[in-house]
């Protein structure tokens, strides 16, 4: 129970070839490793020499698939890079080609698609937060989560028609209009996470074992960050106010009030509170875009049929749950992209592993990696 | 106070009853090992606002029953690279010394099987054994998150023996002697329970308890999220069920001692003695039960320290204590 | 907790102790509204089914239109060439006897759609729905549906009516041809 840190490790006998290590293959299949993701802990004892990540085993060629059919074909395949997110990464897959395409988005499709990403988020991190405490032993929080974000499912079940892998967007709005049911329904969610989550915090947040086990524990920095190029709530525990939200505003995020949350620690801890903030920031937007949200059409008044892009290319970001998740659109004038480059978030989060695993215990893996709120088709795409 | 006469006693034949108890001590386990695998589910759904099984017969009391045949049907898969003797004979030496120290216990006046007047003792060393099954569970798997799983398990398990039977000598040193059932009929003529006495050690008790029966926050030598399923991961259909089944009966049995430690055993008003027994048992089961479904667990390091920075002087200290006013009384 | 100075090693053991107690409350409150209130979350599947959105998407169908009493598909291959996972196989065209197009053949592998809904963005006689399917499983890889099996009867009537609307149609429009000047918005009656 000692204080100081479990960071990176100056251990002289940190050394794979020391005469007592082993190899410890945890993953692709154990029980809670998350996703496909497998894990070459080189371990003296029960201590972490070298932690080595292996991906690649969903990887489905996302980026290729892209270069063989039309801009809209692609469109389903973008929520599935990231199943928990997937609406963020469907209306930002939109927002990329529509920059490129310079299709003006009607104000009401604006705000709905706010309400809807912002959801997801709130969806996102929950999920994180039950999944995390399960890592660290805790059953009961993790289906207390898994139900308030039932209601958000439901919500977008609602207007969407599906679950988990929305095709939401389109090029110039949304497939769907929200009904008063469905504003209704958001209000009576935003009023249900007032209470839950201050249980949350008697739960979780202030148990002394939950605390034990994640302060100090998987330190990340501000170097370290910067080094591996962590974003999200990873870098905003370091300390660092980046959200791209907020640095380079895209859609209509510029007119809401919102705060950036930051930690200073950088562990698990410091991933948590700013995670569990970060639901709260979500819920302030969510509740100024459905008290804001303007009549109007949803979708252009003569939505384009084909897509043909200049040639040229263009870079968009957006901030999904896990971090800046950007696409470089390369387009040669046809109706097929030229190249699509990915870049997902938890990719360069999860390469910051090898640092941050060496000198861990190997109880504290699965937190740590589990802290980082990985999702591994993302990681592969 | 005479002995009271026990069931073995009455029999003719010393063998028959030999027979005889050990099949009344299983099927009293079995049936509820197989309660209180139901119990678990149940209690862990309404914690978790669900409904738990409802399927198999009335509010789905026969789910395990169903389960215990599914295992029971089971194939038996060995692994090719097992250490076969210690792997095969593994689950026998956890599962048999649990149903000898459960043969044990008075559940009512005069009803017990072996009443020795080293009966806690036996207990705590029939707790003691099981450990070595488990270790050969580990080695002989030859897997090493099984055998990661089954030293921790060994070393947990041996530190916090410490604190349980410290705080169980706080009891025996009140008392005066380690036979169960004396130790209840003491606190029946008293009028009290021994934790109005000894609160500090019930507390240190249940805790060690937790641990010692690989419970919630405790349960690092399963922990799923690190070790898969710890020593027993790679054994299938019934050898499993044989470790779910003793670890199952050790809650059972560690429940049992703090009734007759700190709860006063049988002894209550208006209801007969067994009920009063089961009563006790059962709550403190349930307690259990509340506790793993709301904590996350230890780490390693943390439980050990915990255990011999906390838990162990505590008990000392208030074994001490103990035996200070015992001799001042 | 977050003043470790100020409470001291034994504060922070009894502050950390009192949290388990909290946490305890907090599952305790639940347990109780789960066993007293009944107020589980689960569904209770086979027993209780689920009530679908308006906007769940499941398999594609045909819609049937009330004035004809059919689809109104006319096999034009928008939504098989839109299709990201080429589920939809359609075929059609010229009818003997009437104008209108129609589909011969639209058959649709369930095991590979996504559920995207471009085919009912693409479709240009918007004849295309989702269904409310939501238990179906394929037993074998080769999961096709022909959804114009539940059409195929009615086929030849519908062929019949349609001949017939046509040449009311015509006729119509042969009765306004000589006032070809007079504003587009008379006639159209039905």
């Amino acid at each position: 129970m000692s204080d100081e840190p479990r960071g990176a490790s100056s251990d002289p006998e940190a050394d794979p070839t020391h005469p007592e290590a082993y190899v410890l293959n945890m993953g692709p299949q154990h029980p809670s490793m998350h996703g496909v993701l497998r894990l070459k802990l080189h371990m003296i004892g029960e201590e972490i020499v070298v932690a080595e990540p292996v991906i690649g085993y969903a990887h489905r060629a996302h980026e290729k698939m892209a270069e063989n059919r039309n801009y809209l074909m692609f469109l389903p395949n973008s929520s599935r890079i990231d199943y928990l997110s997937g609406m963020i990464y469907n209306i930002g897959y939109c927002q990329a080609v529509e920059k490129l395409l310079e299709i003006e988005v009607p104000e009401r499709a604006q705000y709905i698609r706010v309400i809807a990403c912002e959801l997801n988020r709130i969806a996102s991190h929950l999920l994180w937060i039950g999944t995390y405490v399960l890592d660290i032993g805790g059953v009961t929080p993790f289906l207390y989560c898994w139900d308030d974000r039932e209601q958000i499912l439901d919500l977008l079940d609602a207007i969407t028609g599906s679950r988990l892998t929305y095709s939401y967007g389109r090029f110039g709005g949304v497939t769907m209009d929200v009904d008063d049911a469905f504003l209704t329904g958001t209000r009576t969610f935003l009023e249900r996470m007032k209470s839950r989550l201050p249980e949350y915090d008697t739960l979780v947040r202030k148990n002394v074992i939950f605390i034990e086990r994640s302060r100090g524990v998987g330190i990340m920095d501000r170097q370290t960050c910067r080094a591996y190029g962590v974003t999200g709530p990873c870098l905003r525990a370091a300390g660092v106010a980046y959200d791209v939200r907020k640095s380079e505003p895209y859609g209509i995020y510029d007119r809401f009030d919102f705060a950036v949350p930051t930690e200073s620690a950088g562990d698990c801890l410091a991933r948590y509170d700013v995670r569990i903030r970060e639901i709260e920031e979500s819920l302030k937007i969510v509740t100024q875009a459905v008290r804001d949200l303007p009549a109007g059409p949803i979708m252009p008044d003569k939505p384009k049929k084909k897509f043909k892009p200049a040639e040229g290319a263009s870079y968009f970001a957006v901030e999904a749950a896990r971090g800046a998740f950007g696409m470089y659109l390369v387009s040669d004038g046809s109706e097929v992209p030229f190249k699509l480059k990915l870049r997902t978030p938890s990719f360069s989060n999860l390469s910051s592993m090898p640092k941050v695993l060496a000198g861990t215990m190997v109880a504290d893996t699965i937190a740590i990696v589990g802290s980082l709120d990985i999702v591994l088709p993302e990681i592969d795409r | 106070m005479s002995p009271p006469e026990t069931l073995v006693d009455k029999l003719d034949s010393p063998w028959l009853g030999v027979v005889l108890g050990v099949a009344a001590v299983l099927g009293m386990l079995t049936v509820n090992v197989l309660f209180l695998v139901w119990l678990e589910r149940k209690v862990s759904a309404w914690i978790q606002r669900r409904m738990g099984p409802t399927e198999v017969g009335p509010f789905g009391l026969f789910q395990t029953l169903a389960d215990m045949l599914k295992l029971l049907s089971k194939q038996l898969i060995t692994p090719r690279h097992v250490d076969k003797p210690l792997y095969h004979l593994a689950p026998l030496v956890v599962f048999v010394p649990v149903v000898a120290a459960a043969s044990l216990f008075p559940f009512s006046a005069g009803l017990v099987l072996q009443d020795l007047d080293i009966g806690l003792v036996l207990v705590f060393a029939f707790g003691g054994l099981a450990f070595v099954g488990i270790f050969m569970a580990g080695w002989g798997s030859n897997n090493k998150y099984a055998l990661l799983g089954a030293m921790r398990s060994v070393a947990q398990n041996i530190s916090y023996e410490i604190p349980l039977i410290l705080a169980s000598l706080s009891v025996v040193l009140m008392s005066g002697t380690m036979n169960l059932a004396k130790i209840t009929a003491l606190q029946s003529e008293r009028g009290y329970w021994f934790i109005v006495l000894q609160p500090v050690a019930a507390v240190i008790y249940f805790i060690a308890a937790l641990a010692e029966t690989n419970r919630a926050p405790f349960d690092i030598p399963e922990a799923e999220s690190e070790l898969v399923a710890g020593f027993h991961t790679e054994y299938s259909g019934m050898r499993f069920a044989l470790f779910f089944f003793a670890e199952y009966s050790n809650v059972f049995i560690v429940s049992m001692v703090a009734t007759v430690l700190f709860l006063g055993g049988w002894s209550g008003p208006l209801l007969p003695g067994p009920v009063w027994f089961f009563l006790k048992v059962y709550a403190l089961v349930g307690l259990t039960m509340w506790v793993r479904w709301t904590f996350p667990r230890l780490r390693f390091d943390q439980l050990m320290s915990f255990c011999w920075v906390v838990l162990t002087p505590l008990a000392i200290l208030n074994l001490l204590i103990t035996a200070f006013v015992a001799r001042l009384v | 907790m977050e003043t470790p100075t100020r409470t001291g090693r034994l504060g922070r053991f009894f502050t950390g102790f009192g949290s388990l107690f909290h946490g305890l409350a907090v599952t305790s409150r639940h347990f109780g509204r789960t066993i007293f209130l009944r107020k589980n979350v689960t569904q209770q599947y086979p027993h209780e089914k689920p009530t679908l959105p308006k906007a769940y998407r499941s398999a594609i169908r045909l819609i049937r239109f009330p004035e004809t009493d059919s689809h109104d598909c006319v096999g034009c291959k928008a939504c098989e060439r839109i299709c990201p996972s080429a589920c939809i196989a359609v075929d059609g065209g010229k009818v003997e006897g009437i104008k209108k197009k129609r589909a011969s053949h639209f058959e649709m592998d369930f095991a590979l759609c996504s559920l995207c809904g471009l085919c009912l963005d693409v479709c240009p006689t918007t004849t295309l729905e989702y269904s409310r399917l939501y238990d179906e499983a394929g037993y074998n890889r080769n999961w096709k549906h022909d959804l114009l099996a539940e059409f195929r009867a009615r086929e030849p009537a519908f062929i019949a009516e349609q001949r017939q609307r046509e040449q009311a149609e015509a006729e119509a429009k042969a009765q306004k041809a000589p006032k070809k000047e007079k504003p587009p918005k008379e006639g159209d009656a039905p």
